[in-house]
């Protein structure tokens, strides 16, 4: 019988649930995780809800809402298995050090009205953020990074796609109006003619398509950049320069599958945009990266799916998008030759101050950072 | 591959949409045989409204995918934009024929707050096969952001 199955597969979520619960409750969060923790138990409770309510349906022996129900369990099964496997996972891998990631991120929420509620938590792997204000967000960041200072800009641009989520359908609309500007500019005269579809139609279509999320990555950029100014170009840079010929190139067949502009192109956008702000480390920056390109000899190639031509109009999309997500300015304090201060600087001023010291006394750095992590975490 | 930053807001606007389609359908079926869901007023409510936001922009995006014909979707994201296309292939084939695939979607919209019999019954078949497609629309998400057993 289905009701039966449904309703043992119902107790068992219903038991996996409070022992996840109560495993939880166990847990003695840091201050920079209890919103995040409340928001996790807040879920468990709402999930208990729904199995209690399936298990009430139940009870009415009714066949006709079986196969509702049936979905109802399985719908509860899958977003229970996300907080098992992955969500309550940032409470209970829970280390010390820690803390310092989830310092920046706290700071960084503070500054907007938009994300200044919303908790986040951190996890290993790959820089990433699951921007989902409905659900704890979680920051990811590879486990040595997590313990230094340098590359904690890049959650700059994580921050970018959670800004991205909270204004969706003003910047939905901005990103449209790019995609229409580039699909013109890549329409032939003879198709503008009304003559019939050009063979490459299919290829445009995927130029422009991917240009949504292109368009997204390349505002996490300005964010990043907007934000931490030069550590962050500097961070960008480091991370992402040796990680070999797909950064500079990739085949068209690649870029139709690629989440992201190939890292050569960002870095130019990024100089570009550094160059408005007169940020010195531009020029530095762009000519590292084409010096690697030219001893691996290769030559930039974007494959249509990005032209120069392109550029005035992604500068403005880019523009726009800021102006609405509006993120925080790095100030001329945060990029001062004088040394940060525990008492009086921002977090972005720490940030810039460890690539300072680590670009001019690389040697030295080490000491200099475990002092300064343990003066900013006081 | 989405990026998981798309796979983790596609999961969850599809479990919303999911949960909203299982009340609306399980209080529809109860009320239809006299049977009152008095404690889920609320959610029901709510159910309703999810799902004519929903309804009302998947028309959005189809309709736009209509009039661009073969071009290209514009301001619509990956996963959207796979899911209005296996609409609008659903709509074409034999597979679905509730009134959700073969009457424009504001049709659709305007049956989630009838009170006729004949439009609860086709609100009820329409649920079924939006959360057939939903259903099988949403496992590239689950994939993606849970290990796979």
């Amino acid at each position: 019988m289905l009701s039966g199955i449904l309703r043992q597969s119902n107790l068992d979520l219903l038991r996996e649930i409070n022992r996840l619960s109560s495993v939880l409750a166990t847990v003695s969060a840091p201050t920079e995780l209890v919103t995040y923790q409340d928001m996790v138990s807040e879920a468990c409770r709402y999930l208990r809800g729904l199995i209690l309510q399936n298990l009430q349906y139940l009870d009415l022996s009714r066949d006709d809402i079986l196969d509702d129900i049936l979905s109802q369990t399985q719908s509860v099964t899958a977003v229970f298995r996300l907080y098992n496997q992955r969500i309550a996972s940032v409470l209970l891998r829970y280390r010390p050090s820690d803390r310092l990631c989830l310092r920046i991120i706290g700071w960084l929420h503070a500054q907007h009205a938009r994300t200044r509620d919303i908790p986040a938590g951190l996890d290993d792997g790959e820089f990433g953020v699951w921007p989902e204000p409905r659900v704890p967000l979680i920051y990811f960041m590879p486990s040595s990074g997590q313990h230094g200072l340098l590359y904690l800009p890049l959650f700059f641009h994580e921050f970018g796609h959670l800004l991205y989520a909270c204004h969706r359908e003003e910047m939905d609309a901005l990103v449209r109006d790019l995609q229409a500007e580039i699909a013109a500019l890549l329409e032939p005269i003879f198709q503008r003619d009304g003559l019939p579809a050009h063979p490459d139609t299919e290829l445009r279509n995927h130029i422009v398509e991917r240009w949504y999320e292109w368009a997204q990555e390349l505002f996490c950029d300005a964010v990043g950049l907007t934000i931490g100014g030069p550590c962050f170009a500097n961070a960008f840079s480091m991370y992402l320069r040796m990680g070999g010929r797909g950064k500079f190139y990739l085949p068209r067949e690649q870029l139709e599958l690629s989440e992201h502009p190939v890292a050569w192109l960002r870095i130019r956008l990024i100089a570009e945009r550094a160059r408005q702000v007169n940020l010195v480390e531009a020029d530095r920056l762009e000519s590292e990266w084409d010096q690697i390109a030219a001893r691996m000899q290769i030559v930039e190639d974007h494959c249509g799916f990005y032209e120069r031509r392109f550029l005035p109009s992604i500068r403005k999309a880019i523009d726009d998008m800021l102006t609405e997500g509006s993120p925080c300015k790095f100030s001329a304090d945060d990029v001062s030759p004088h040394r940060w201060n525990a008492k009086s600087s921002s977090p972005v001023h720490l940030l810039n101050t460890a690539w300072s010291v680590f670009l001019n006394d690389p040697g030295g750095y080490a000491g200099w950072e475990e002092q300064a992590i343990a003066t900013f975490l006081q | 591959m989405t990026p998981e930053w798309l796979a983790i807001q596609s999961f969850q606007r599809n479990q919303d949409l999911l949960n909203a389609i299982n009340t609306l359908s399980i209080h529809t079926k109860l009320g239809r045989r006299g049977h009152t869901d008095v404690d889920r007023t609320e959610s029901t409510a709510q159910a309703r409204e999810i799902l004519a936001s929903f309804l009302k922009n998947l028309a959005q995006v189809v309709d736009q995918a209509e009039q661009t014909g073969s071009g290209p979707l514009l301001g619509v994201d990956p996963r959207l934009r796979q899911l209005a296309g296996d609409f609008s292939r659903a709509r074409q084939g034999a597979r679905f024929c509730s009134r959700l695939f073969r009457e424009p979607l504001s049709d659709t919209v305007d049956l989630l707050t009838s009170t006729e019999p004949t439009d609860q019954q086709a609100l009820v078949e329409s649920l079924s096969e939006l959360r057939t497609l939903i259903e099988e629309h949403v496992q590239t998400d689950v994939v993606q952001i849970l290990e796979d057993f």
